[in-house]
């Protein structure tokens, strides 16, 4: 089949949205689909965004493709009588943040209108799509809460060749993701400071704004667990993130609200290490509860600490919650053959 | 610095424009910067939906980006301060075919005023550019002629010349590129009835039709040259193609009124081989001195059959001129160093 994968990017900014689409392209290749990737960059600038959904709109793959995979927003605007949606988070600014801090605009009675209109819009181009699949039970939710779409879940995998390195556990928890407020890499380095064992921190990751990179650092000096925190503002290879990950005892993710389990979650489940995560995750626990296979605790430094400390000096409990991490990713059945399945059905 | 490479695409079509676009990223990624391709789809048809696509180029945002490189109509219309383009043709259904009687934009009835509108927007979009490059003299007569855009021609280079190494001979005339009609590869198989029989040529290329393969074949029954003209007609890898030409003792190219330079001849001359072509061969005579690094000869079997019976005849002739078809081209300058150079200024 002649398959398209729709998303959107923002220039010289990777993660996970980009890497989805990579990995399903490699995917379908290897199933022997003919694929073709088209990424179309987006700002996310409030002022620019309805040019900017017209310009989708105008692209038309109509008869140069027998089906298109839209993925990030606002890719679902794109034309084709046989549009599947892989959706993977709302502009969410315009939605489930609208009501929080990260709204980044203020309240107005231009700014509700414009959040009011992509909502109908959204509703609209979605309705178009012949199948709607998402890739979290949160993110279902919201659809169902703000746009009254039911869809089903497809959970992303990582992509099928990669590799775990087997390595003895070392004395730090590692965080890798994009450095980031959203991420909350910060709230560590605060726990860190709370902790009573000798336990070490290591985040790394590719800062979207250097001045947080600088902040943690700052931030650690001053706590007085400098020596005790590597912070590394770099892109990641997946070679690097396999070796970091498995010369950890345990890995730590704790984005505010995240769409999905996200892949530093299936990264550490691969590597068998155990997650901890804090209860206001959102996808995260989709994968992960406390105790069984992981941590889970309040999004506050003491809690933290005191999970760090415990995932640190009780290692055989933390090893036994690594393996079970990796047994939970084969029960929720989180695999490229049950993805494809459900896209091309 | 960041740089984006816009080129427009259409599902599955892959040409020398594609090959150049992705060459042009890897050689700013390896001259240490960063770089993306964006590619996005355009159709022709219908012709109604030319001007919102054209809009919608208009209507796109490319954040984080500090350069914007466009090759071609539309997505020259996406708005950067620092644009440069290199134009490897205009949107020639509205300038030189539309004169010609050969665009599509007439059958549609609306042809002046779209015609006049795509010019309109051209000539916006040339004035933002802070640079505008094109690939050919031709492209750039085009411009001034139909724009009165004064351009500086920027030739593509090889995407690898490193593989052309040159070498040894092995005594055979070689013939490369896409085996058609217009590039004449039959007029080479019939000079081949006017050498003796120590002359050999090698043809290897991918044939556009099944059509070209059986004349070709059909020809040399005919004119009992089984054992001295070989055939690998297929796409063959890089690598092979470089194979070819640095064992042979020349190359001929003789396609009928190139544009270019053309890259078969340019591979020759970095392989440092004498170049056999024809007096009407348009832009690849630019590539020959006649007598000096090669052979300009009329189009005719016999003619043809002279020039290559004289390059396998002498060794050291072949070779002295080889080596001159070097110097003249490495004398052209036509380097990534120089195209990055330009572009990136």
């Amino acid at each position: 089949m002649k398959i398209a994968i729709v998303s959107s990017f923002v220039p010289f900014v990777g993660g996970g949205a980009r890497n989805i689409v990579d990995w399903l392209a490699v995917e379908l290749e290897r199933r022997g689909h003919e694929v073709e990737t088209v990424l179309l960059p987006f700002s996310d600038e409030p002022s620019l965004l309805f040019p900017q959904l017209a310009g989708f709109r105008t692209i038309d793959l109509t008869d140069a493709v027998d089906l298109a995979i839209c993925i990030r927003p606002p890719a679902y605007f794109i034309k084709h009588p046989r549009k599947v949606v892989w959706f993977i988070h709302h502009l969410r600014t315009y939605y489930d943040l609208w009501e929080t801090d990260f709204r980044l605009t203020a309240d107005t009675v231009i700014t509700r209108s414009r959040r009011d209109a992509l909502r109908r819009a959204d509703t609209s181009a979605l309705g178009e799509a012949s199948r709607i699949f998402v890739n979290s039970t949160v993110v279902g939710d919201r659809l169902k809460k703000f746009n009254g779409i039911e869809s089903t879940v497809l959970y992303p995998p990582l992509p099928s060749d990669h590799q775990s390195s087997a390595l003895e556990a070392g004395d730090a928890i590692t965080y890798i993701s994009r450095l980031d407020l959203t991420k909350r890499q910060h709230l560590l380095v605060d726990a860190l400071a709370l902790t009573t064992s000798n336990v070490r921190l290591v985040l790394a990751g590719k800062a979207a704004d250097e001045s947080y990179a600088t902040f943690l650092r700052e931030h650690a000096e001053n706590l007085g667990v400098g020596d005790r925190v590597t912070i590394d503002d770099r892109w990641v290879s997946d070679e690097e993130k396999a070796d970091l990950i498995a010369t950890s005892f345990a890995v730590a993710y704790l984005p505010v609200d995240e769409d999905s389990y996200g892949y530093p979650s299936l990264e550490a489940a691969r590597a068998q290490r155990p997650v901890l995560t804090t209860t206001d995750s959102g996808g995260v626990l989709e994968l992960v509860s406390d105790g069984l296979n992981g941590r889970v605790v309040a999004p506050t430094p003491a809690a933290l600490a005191a999970a760090m400390d415990d995932l640190y000096l009780d290692r055989e409990t933390t090893a036994e919650l690594g393996r079970k991490l990796s047994q939970s990713v084969s029960e929720l059945d989180i695999s490229w053959d049950t993805v494809i399945e459900g896209l091309l059905s | 610095m960041k740089v984006i490479v816009a080129n427009n695409m259409a599902p599955f079509m892959w040409g020398g424009a594609e090959e150049l676009a992705v060459n042009l990223v890897d050689r700013i990624r390896r001259r240490g910067h960063e770089a993306e391709l964006l590619r996005i789809p355009f159709r022709w048809e219908p012709v109604g939906d030319i001007v919102a696509q054209m809009l919608a180029m208009r209507a796109m945002e490319l954040p984080n980006t500090d350069r914007l490189i466009a090759l071609k109509f539309p997505v020259y219309f996406l708005r950067h301060e620092h644009k440069s383009m290199w134009l490897l043709h205009q949107f020639r259904q509205a300038y030189d075919l539309y004169d010609a009687g050969m665009s599509h934009l007439q059958s549609s009835g609306r042809g002046d005023e779209l015609r006049e509108a795509i010019a309109r927007a051209d000539q916006q979009s040339f004035g933002e550019a802070r640079n505008v490059f094109t690939n050919s003299l031709t492209t750039s007569d085009r411009l001034w002629h139909y724009n009165e855009v004064p351009s500086e021609v920027l030739r593509p280079p090889l995407n690898d010349p490193e593989l052309f190494t040159g070498g040894h001979s092995d005594g055979y005339i070689f013939a490369g590129g896409r085996v058609t009609v217009g590039k004449r590869q039959h007029l080479l198989v019939e000079a081949m009835a006017h050498t003796s029989n120590k002359v050999k040529l090698v043809i290897a290329g991918p044939p556009e039709s099944a059509k070209d393969t059986a004349g070709l074949e059909k020809t040399i029954e005919r004119l009992g040259l089984g054992d001295r003209v070989k055939l690998d007609l297929r796409l063959l890898s890089r690598a092979e193609v470089a194979e070819y030409a640095n064992r042979s003792a020349a190359c001929a190219y003789i396609p009928f009124d190139e544009d270019s330079l053309g890259y078969v001849a340019m591979e020759a001359a970095e392989a440092g081989k004498a170049i056999i072509t024809t007096t009407d061969s348009g832009g690849v005579r630019g590539m020959v001195q006649a007598g000096n690094n090669g052979w300009i000869v009329d189009p005719t079997p016999r003619a043809l059959g002279e020039a290559m019976s004289a390059a396998s005849q002498s060794s050291s002739l072949a070779k002295k001129m080889g080596k001159e078809s070097r110097e003249f081209w490495r004398g052209m300058n036509i380097t990534w160093d120089y195209t990055l150079d330009r572009l990136l200024s």
